[in-house]
């Protein structure tokens, strides 16, 4: 093809890596101390937990001032978020804190019944009880009220007195159970059955484990000994999005818990997570999430600069008129509109009738009567009358005028 | 460096190996991999200075007249094919509809892509940078760079008017034909001799003629001819404002263009100015050649925000025309003529010329003066009789001074324009 080669334009070569680096030093250096400082950040920060009675949760309802005294007397205390991740080594050895059991899945019930280990209930709930096979139920008091031990637990002796929320439990008709601290109307915040080797307690009263309530009364007391009996305590918050069960050590793969013979301790979380969605979605969507980024690039690299182009001013031309519009509405100037009017439809008319525009105001109307056969005084009053009074009266006249002009006929 | 749809599909596969593994990690560490192919295939790519790139724009084309430029790509350095897209960029008014353009170029060869365009604005429409993309060996990402290569394409007004000049000039034909029979007088002078036909107006034989060549002659006469026409354009403050979608410029541009073509055919000569304080364009030709001269000269002609300075054109009118001439204002008439100087102007020019003002009108207000529907619309309606009849008034005052006065709509103030100058020709009134 024979083309002017010379004519040809080339782009620049440009300024090259090497000299785009020297050039930008100083971005470079502040870009890689941000990186710096945000990864530093990161890895210290400590996301912030506000889940009511969680050991790490400083504010008011948390349990974070219990756990720091357990720890000070050297009780290896252990939150879990998924209950398949207890890894109780030693039930004997271990005392398991569940709160909120009304959160608690029937299977986690299930484990939880087949635990042989001291198990502590950090608030109330009948099915919960049931599938324990506790001897109580849930009674509601009417006020929170103090309320002695009264009772022969020596952990609840020991602490005195405590106050009762409006959640309590009650012992059920014939059962073998010690129900301590009991309000007036027989709600106690406390309950306890000693069954076999395992100790089941239940703290309905949650309020007294807490940050803001624990130096009361004998909260510190009751919720020390309770929890602080054996070296090792495993705190677990239900939080209803879990569905995993308990796991700890010699519960074997044949062992009763009649789940199809599969040991629990063998699973993994994969199989403990009965999840909806197949296994290694969340990854794969994180993977898509990073992919994002290059179609943010793909997408927002521009193919060349805008183009600019002057634009002329937009002005219409009718904008004047429609400001004297609006001025005469606000003004409710119903005379000056109506002259204007008047105005207009005269000069149309004598226009069309022919008469000059010298002519006067007598020779019009009397050439206006002519035409349409109106009496003289009606055409003064349409085209000469009073100004009207209202915006209706403005109308009336407009429309009057509209009929005598269409009454006029080329004499 | 620009990365292609491809990249982003190979980043999205690695959501199946981070599905297989379930790990964070070997999601981040396929990423990565992406990002640094893709950094490798950018500068395994070709420079952008290999492509050489030209263009070819047209010189004008008539506004919403399809036209296209044309851009030569040429392969100019090294012994690799290159590969990519180039972007053929132009301002948004000049109606480019497909910029982009693929080029596969072996060493020495060239290609030609043509851009098609449409514009949507008179004047003059410039081409942005030329964006050349040149693609790596594995269309992950590549090379991206602007060039700037000046080009311009020149909008014409549209002169949509031209298809009221067939009847124009059919009327003037029959002035013309009809003055053929028509006693010496008013708007004709005398052409030649012929002979009789039966037909002819007894009154126009020639007796002396046909006395002399012993044959019955008759005079013919024709319209006036070579008279003088300035066309005068207001391209000042009050020509920007837009009736109905268009400035006020425009219409008056499509009148002198109409006015033009019919006057420059009639035989008569024809000169124009664009002017707000100064002239901003000029025309001037004998007979037909006005015609492109005009609209190169208007097409760039653009409504400025001054005051129009009426004694300057008074004076630059007195330089370019000795004689008696139709002097043809395009500008605006309403109250403010009385300040700006428009009636002393035309007081002034009348004395010498024959004037013709024409001013757009605006079909709003009209519709505003025949509101009826509330309120609102009877102040509307008072507010639009009150400006009617100021511009009434002011129109009545040059009328007064002798001037002739159009006043009309934008799409029918060419035609009327016109259709007043052949009345002032038939009535010899030039």
């Amino acid at each position: 093809m024979s083309v002017g080669r010379e004519s040809l334009v080339t782009t620049d070569p440009g300024p090259g890596i090497a000299a785009r680096a020297r050039g930008g030093r100083p971005w470079i250096v502040a870009v890689v101390l941000l990186a710096a400082i945000v990864a530093l950040l990161v890895v210290t920060s400590r996301p912030s937990d506000y889940t009511p009675l969680s050991t790490e949760n400083s504010t008011d309802t948390g349990t974070r001032a219990l756990a720091q005294i357990l720890r000070q007397h050297h009780v290896e205390v252990t939150q879990i978020d998924r209950l398949s991740r207890a890894g109780i080594a030693d039930p004997a050895a271990t005392t398991v804190v569940v709160a909120n059991p009304e959160l608690l899945t029937s299977g986690q019930l299930g484990s939880l019944a087949d635990y042989p280990g001291d198990l502590v209930l950090l608030g109330a709930d009948d099915s919960a009880f049931a599938a324990l096979g506790l001897p109580v139920e849930t009674a509601l008091g009417f006020l929170p009220e103090v309320a002695d031990a009264a009772c022969q637990d020596p952990d609840a002796v020991a602490a005195g007195e405590v106050r009762v929320d409006h959640l309590g439990v009650r012992a059920t008709a014939g059962g073998d159970v010690t129900v301590c601290f009991a309000q007036r109307d027989g709600a106690g915040a406390m309950a306890r059955v000693e069954d076999g080797a395992r100790t089941l307690t239940v703290i309905a009263s949650t309020g007294l484990v807490t940050n803001g309530r624990l130096a009361d009364l004998g909260h510190a007391a009751l919720a020390l000994r309770v929890t602080g009996r054996h070296p090792d305590l495993v705190w677990y918050v239900a939080d209803g999005f879990d569905p995993t069960l308990l796991t700890w050590a010699g519960d074997d793969a044949g062992g009763g818990s009649g789940d199809g013979g599969v040991g629990r301790e063998t699973l993994s979380e994969l199989e403990a997570s009965p999840d909806f969605l197949p296994p290694g979605t969340g990854t794969a969507l994180y993977a898509l999430g990073l992919a994002l980024v290059f179609a943010a690039i793909w997408r927002g690299r521009r193919f060349g600069a805008l183009v600019r182009e002057p634009m002329p001013v937009v002005v219409r031309s009718s904008e004047a008129t429609r400001g004297r519009a609006r001025l005469y509405r606000r003004a409710r100037a119903t005379g000056r509109s109506a002259a204007a009017l008047r105005a207009a439809t005269a000069t149309r008319i004598a226009r069309r009738i022919g008469v000059p525009r010298t002519a006067g105001r007598a020779d019009l109307v009397e050439s206006i009567r002519r035409a349409t056969g109106r009496s003289t005084a009606e055409i003064e009053a349409l085209l000469y009358g009073a100004p009207p009074a209202d915006d209706a009266a403005l109308l009336t006249l407009l429309t009057a005028l509209d009929a005598l002009e269409s009454e006029v006929h080329r004499p | 460096m620009y990365l292609t749809g491809w990249t982003v599909a190979l980043a999205a596969l690695g959501a199946v190996p981070a599905a297989l593994s379930q790990s964070r990690g070997v999601a981040f560490a396929w990423m990565l991999g992406v990002a640094l192919l893709a950094l490798l295939d950018a500068w395994l790519a070709p420079r952008t200075a290999t492509v050489g790139v030209r263009r070819e724009a047209p010189a004008s084309v008539r506004l919403t007249e399809p036209t296209s430029t044309r851009l030569v790509a040429g392969h100019v350095g090294g012994r690799r094919r290159v590969r990519g897209v180039l972007r053929d960029a132009w301002q948004p008014s000049a109606g480019a509809a497909r910029t982009r353009h693929r080029f596969d170029l072996g060493p020495g060869e060239a290609a030609t892509f043509a851009t098609a365009m449409r514009p949507t604005r008179r004047g003059d429409r410039h081409a942005g940078p030329v964006t050349i993309r040149t693609a790596g060996p594995l269309r992950l990402a590549g090379r991206q760079r602007s060039v700037e290569v000046p080009a311009r394409l020149r909008v014409l007004p549209e002169f949509a008017s031209r298809k009221h000049l067939p009847s124009r000039l059919k009327r003037l034909r029959e002035i013309d034909g009809s003055t053929a029979v028509r006693l010496k007088g008013a708007g004709s002078e005398f052409d030649s001799m012929r002979e009789y036909v039966i037909g002819d107006d007894v009154r126009a034989i020639d007796w002396r003629s046909t006395a002399r060549r012993g044959e019955v002659l008759v005079r013919t006469f024709r319209p006036e001819r070579d008279r003088r026409v300035l066309i005068a354009i207001d391209c000042a403050r009050q020509s920007a404002a837009r009736v109905g979608d268009a400035p006020r410029l425009d219409a008056s541009i499509e009148a002198a263009l109409l006015l033009a073509a019919l006057a420059s055919r009639a035989g008569d000569r024809v000169q124009a100015t664009a002017f707000d304080r100064s002239e901003r364009a000029r025309a001037a030709a004998t007979g037909e050649q006005i015609m492109p001269l005009l609209a190169e000269a208007l097409a760039t002609v653009e409504p400025s925000l001054l005051e129009p300075d009426w004694p300057a054109l008074l004076r630059l009118a007195q330089s370019r025309v000795s004689q008696r001439a139709l002097v043809v204002l395009l500008t605006t008439v309403d109250t403010s003529a009385t300040d700006s100087g428009l009636l002393d102007a035309v007081a002034a020019l009348q004395r010498h010329h024959q004037v013709l003002v024409a001013s757009v009108e605006d079909p709003e207000v009209a519709e505003m003066a025949a509101g009826r529907d509330d309120a609102a619309a009877a102040y509307a309606a008072g507010a639009a009789a009150r400006a009617l009849l100021e511009r009434e008034a002011v129109a009545a005052q040059l009328r007064r001074l002798g001037a002739e006065v159009v006043l009309a709509a934008p799409d029918s103030l060419a035609p009327d324009v016109t259709d007043r100058y052949l009345a002032l020709k038939a009535a010899g009134r030039l």
